[in-house]
């Protein structure tokens, strides 16, 4: 899979792609500048050669350094780590404890207050209707901007000023997948009550509370591992949206950056990276499997 | 349940609670930028974010005056004008005495050590040091004597800081002499750009490659802080040298407050804290607010401000006010010269420029404003004629008729042209259906192509656009800035993108450039522009206005597209800002 991400990256920056020449030249460089610009970024050399040097950096994790700020990568996505988990570590947190609640109060009530669960599924469904931007805009203006509860946009480095420019957007990020995560949770949740299981624990006078910790959830945990688990590695690579704009200095911003600016060997270190979290997360959640159900066996 | 609810809303109540308030005496300016900065290193500064910034740091001979109009150079580290002699190829530049970099541990002592002519050679010689890879090398580039052949030396090894280069001498500690290798009356404009602003070696050789990190300059301001994608905070530099407040500026200044602390040292304020801001709403928002000091109407948030090009009474009784400024700029429909159609086909390309209407995109997509462009030189830049038109006005009459002259009457046998956006927004695409539909009047069609930035600037340097919508900012104000958009050494990748080639204007545009300023350079200006409003390889569009809004508190707000250094003048009435907040 690494080997097709590199491949792909590689044959869409190329191909696609603008010439980081030109990007970074500006709009007064001559031919010749342009040319030397390309000799020194190595841009001249055979598609294989570029290719295969961009292997080695996969291989050794060594970037260099962005074209376009001239720092060194690996210190641009270690800085930007620490913002973008602050923003979106607490916000996944949120959300997937208060959807579990909420589905689990809707499977609950499914037979005794249908009406009740009918309601939180189309309030899902309503959450889910409306655009991330449109969520962002809208909190900001009247929270951040009409109210004044929270700061518009900014950003502190120090851990104990930061989470005030964090609350509003953790509140936005929470609510834009509380809606899909509760209908997946819900899902999950009223599958594993049509099981045998169910009824027998029932008959036997287990409680509601004990049926769902003892039973259900113990159940439906890997199902719901395997939804959390492929979420993991976004946390890392940040919200585009939030952090441009709350002005959070993450690791999304330096993606759009990169983009923007031709910054080929960013680009490349962040696509990787990515990558690299989703294989790690996958075999997590394997290997988390047969922790939580002994009938799974690794081959 | 309950409790678990309870326990969360009473946290977020705390978490509102402590949400930081501002102090209210702060003595500093809040500025934004709609951009990162990706280094602060003058060699490298050729966006205007990044030079905002390396001026308010670093500092050049010479300078733009804060309040002429049109702008005019001034000395800053210079000790006046140059002494041009040799018919203009060798300049005489005096340096200030007394001027200090900021203190840094590259220094002896951690104390900055004075300015030398010597500093100067040295800074120049980076600029041109290929290993750097200078994105404002072009500023220099086959201009002093000497210094391209430095540069090809030093790539091949051949040369390094130690070896002179003919054309930088200190004649002594505080004299440099400049010989250039073929006149430049815009030298002087160069001098006074953020890639020639001085640096100090010891500074370089401390930091290396982390010099980008650690601007040491002799600037008004000293960066503090700098959380990179975030936040500058730049402090008052304490042993500035002595630099005034101007004494004079336009006829109406005065009466507007600009010359309030006519005479006055600078910087003004102590502090600036720069907010980096890329997205519209969140900068109009914390502006409006209150947690910055100037700012920009976004264009869906015009109507709201504006009305019958006044600020609306909502806007102007929040103590809002609004710089309004020509801007030094064109924005152009340009043909690409090298289409076989296209290119060479004048009638062709005078039936399209007579087709488009000007003054409906001019109040369609710019809210009105600017000025419809006559030719490719905006005002405030030196040989703008305000009185000139352009031969071919909008008419579709005579749109028909070139057409029918070019021999594709009524668009009949000519091919669908591509018409390259920039990008995907809405104002592109709007934009582009506008000149399709007007164009589709006349019977010409076209079919339009969404880009990246990065593509689309490709195809245009690769000469593979056919019609593109592209916009020209002035890098100094003289009318040679544009006019070498059309110069034939220049086309794509260089700065001519129409990659137009006119021999005759070649040599009427070699002629210009090396006159002093003056009726003969002025005259030779007027006959190149007529060649290009006659072969029309682009149609000029407007010359754009802008609305700067600030806050009443902001004293002394009179920004300039080119004028980089301009934090120094800033003040702000602490008493009124607070009474806002």
């Amino acid at each position: 899979m690494l080997f097709g991400v590199t491949l792909a990256t590689f044959l869409i920056f190329n191909v696609v792609g603008g010439d980081p020449a030109l990007q970074l030249a500006g709009k007064n460089a001559s031919a010749e500048q342009i040319e030397s610009l390309r000799l020194e970024l190595g841009l001249n050399q055979s598609l294989p050669v570029q290719y295969l040097e961009f292997i080695k950096q996969v291989a050794f994790l060594d970037w260099g350094e962005s074209w376009h700020t001239q720092q060194n990568i690996n210190a641009m996505i270690v800085s930007g780590i620490g913002p973008s988990l602050s923003l979106t570590l607490p916000a996944f947190l949120i959300s997937f404890f208060l959807s579990l609640l909420v589905a689990l109060i809707s499977t609950s009530i499914q037979s005794s207050h249908a009406a009740w669960d009918r309601g939180i599924t189309i309030f899902c469904l309503a959450l889910m209707s409306i655009s991330f931007l449109v969520y962002i805009i809208s909190f900001q203006y009247f929270l951040g901007f009409q109210w004044g509860w929270f700061p518009i946009n900014g950003w502190d480095t120090s851990w104990t000023e930061r989470w005030a420019f964090l609350v509003l957007p953790w509140i936005i990020s929470s609510i834009v997948s509380l809606g899909p995560n509760v209908l997946i949770f819900r899902s999950v949740l009223t599958d594993e009550l049509s099981n045998d299981y169910v009824r027998t624990a029932e008959a036997k006078g287990l409680n509601r509370f004990q049926l769902y910790t003892k039973h259900i959830l113990k159940n439906a945990v890997i199902p719901i591992m395997t939804v959390v688990t492929m979420q993991i590695p976004f946390l890392v690579t940040g919200s585009l949206l939030l952090e441009a704009f709350f002005g959070i200095p993450g690791v999304g911003g330096l993606l759009i950056q990169s983009i923007q600016n031709s910054d080929f060997p960013v680009i490349k270190a962040l696509t990787v990276l990515g990558s690299l979290l989703y294989l790690f997360f996958n075999l997590m959640a394997d290997v988390l499997y047969t922790f939580f159900d002994p009938r799974v066996e690794l081959k | 349940m309950k409790t678990v609810i309870f326990q969360a809303i009473s946290l977020m109540f705390i978490l509102l609670a402590c949400t930081p308030k501002a102090s209210k005496k702060t003595n500093t300016i809040t500025a934004y930028l709609e951009a990162n900065v990706p280094h602060l290193d003058p060699i490298h500064s050729t966006s205007k974010y990044s030079s905002v910034i390396n001026a308010n740091i670093f500092e050049g001979l010479y300078h733009y005056h804060y309040l002429k109009r049109p702008i005019t150079v001034q000395p800053k580290l210079a000790d006046g004008l140059p002494q041009i002699l040799n018919n203009g190829k060798t300049y005489i530049v005096k340096i200030k005495r007394n001027v200090h970099f900021h203190d840094d541990p590259a220094f002896p002592n951690n104390r900055g050590r004075e300015l030398t002519a010597y500093d100067f050679i040295y800074s120049w010689k980076r600029l041109a040091d290929p290993k750097l890879k200078a994105l404002g090398w072009w500023v220099l580039d086959g201009l002093i004597e000497g210094l391209n052949d430095w540069r090809d030396k030093v790539r091949s090894g051949q040369a390094n800081y130690e070896t002179p280069v003919a054309g930088l001498t200190a004649l002594d500690k505080y004299t440099l002499q400049i010989k250039l290798s073929r006149q430049s009356f815009q030298f002087l404009h160069y001098l006074s750009m953020p890639p020639t602003m001085v640096v100090a070696k010891e500074v370089v050789q401390k930091y290396g490659k982390e010099i980008i990190n650690h601007p040491i300059g002799t600037g008004p301001y000293v960066l503090k802080k700098w959380q990179r994608n975030s936040e500058i905070i730049l402090s008052k530099n304490p042993k500035y040298h002595k630099v005034l407040y101007p004494t004079i500026g336009e006829d109406q200044d005065k009466s507007k407050g600009l010359l309030k602390y006519a005479g006055q040292r600078l910087p003004l304020m102590n502090e600036v804290r720069v907010r980096i801001i890329t997205e519209k709403q969140p900068l109009w928002l914390a502006f409006l607010k209150g947690d910055l000091d100037f700012g920009t109407i976004p264009k869906d948030n015009f109507e709201q401000v504006f009305q019958n090009n006044q600020l609306t009474k909502e806007f102007a009784d929040k103590g809002l006010r609004i710089h309004s400024q020509k801007s030094p700029d064109v924005t152009i429909i340009a043909f690409n010269m090298e289409h076989p159609i296209l290119g060479k086909n004048k009638s062709l390309r005078k039936a399209l420029a007579a087709a488009i209407d000007k003054k409906t995109i001019l109040e369609k997509f710019y809210n009105s404003r600017g000025i419809v462009a006559e030719g490719p030189i905006p005002p405030t830049i030196y040989g703008y004629d305000p009185e000139y038109k352009n031969p071919i006005q909008h008419d579709k009459t005579l749109a028909k008729q070139y057409l029918a002259d070019a021999g594709y009457e009524g668009g009949k046998d000519l091919p669908v042209f591509n018409y390259e956006m920039a990008n995907n927004s809405t104002w592109a695409r709007q934009y582009g259906e506008v000149l399709k539909d007007q164009w589709a009047q006349l019977g010409v069609k076209i079919k339009l192509n969404v880009n990246t930035w990065p593509q689309f600037d490709k195809k245009i340097k690769t000469k593979k656009a056919t019609i593109f919508d592209m916009a020209w900012m002035a890098d100094y104000p003289d009318s040679q800035n544009f006019l070498q958009l059309f110069y034939s050494k220049n086309i794509s990748p260089g700065p001519n993108n129409f990659n137009y080639i006119n021999r005759k204007y070649d040599q009427i545009y070699e002629q210009a450039v090396v006159l002093p300023p003056g009726a003969e350079r002025q005259a030779l200006f007027k006959k190149l522009i007529d060649i290009i409003n006659e072969d029309v390889p682009g149609v000029f569009i407007i010359h754009r206005l802008y609305r700067y809004p600030f806050h009443s508190w902001l004293e002394n707000y009179k920004p300039y597209p080119i004028i980089y250094d301009y934090y120094q003048y800033l003040s702000v009435d602490e008493d009124k800002k607070a009474a806002h907040r």
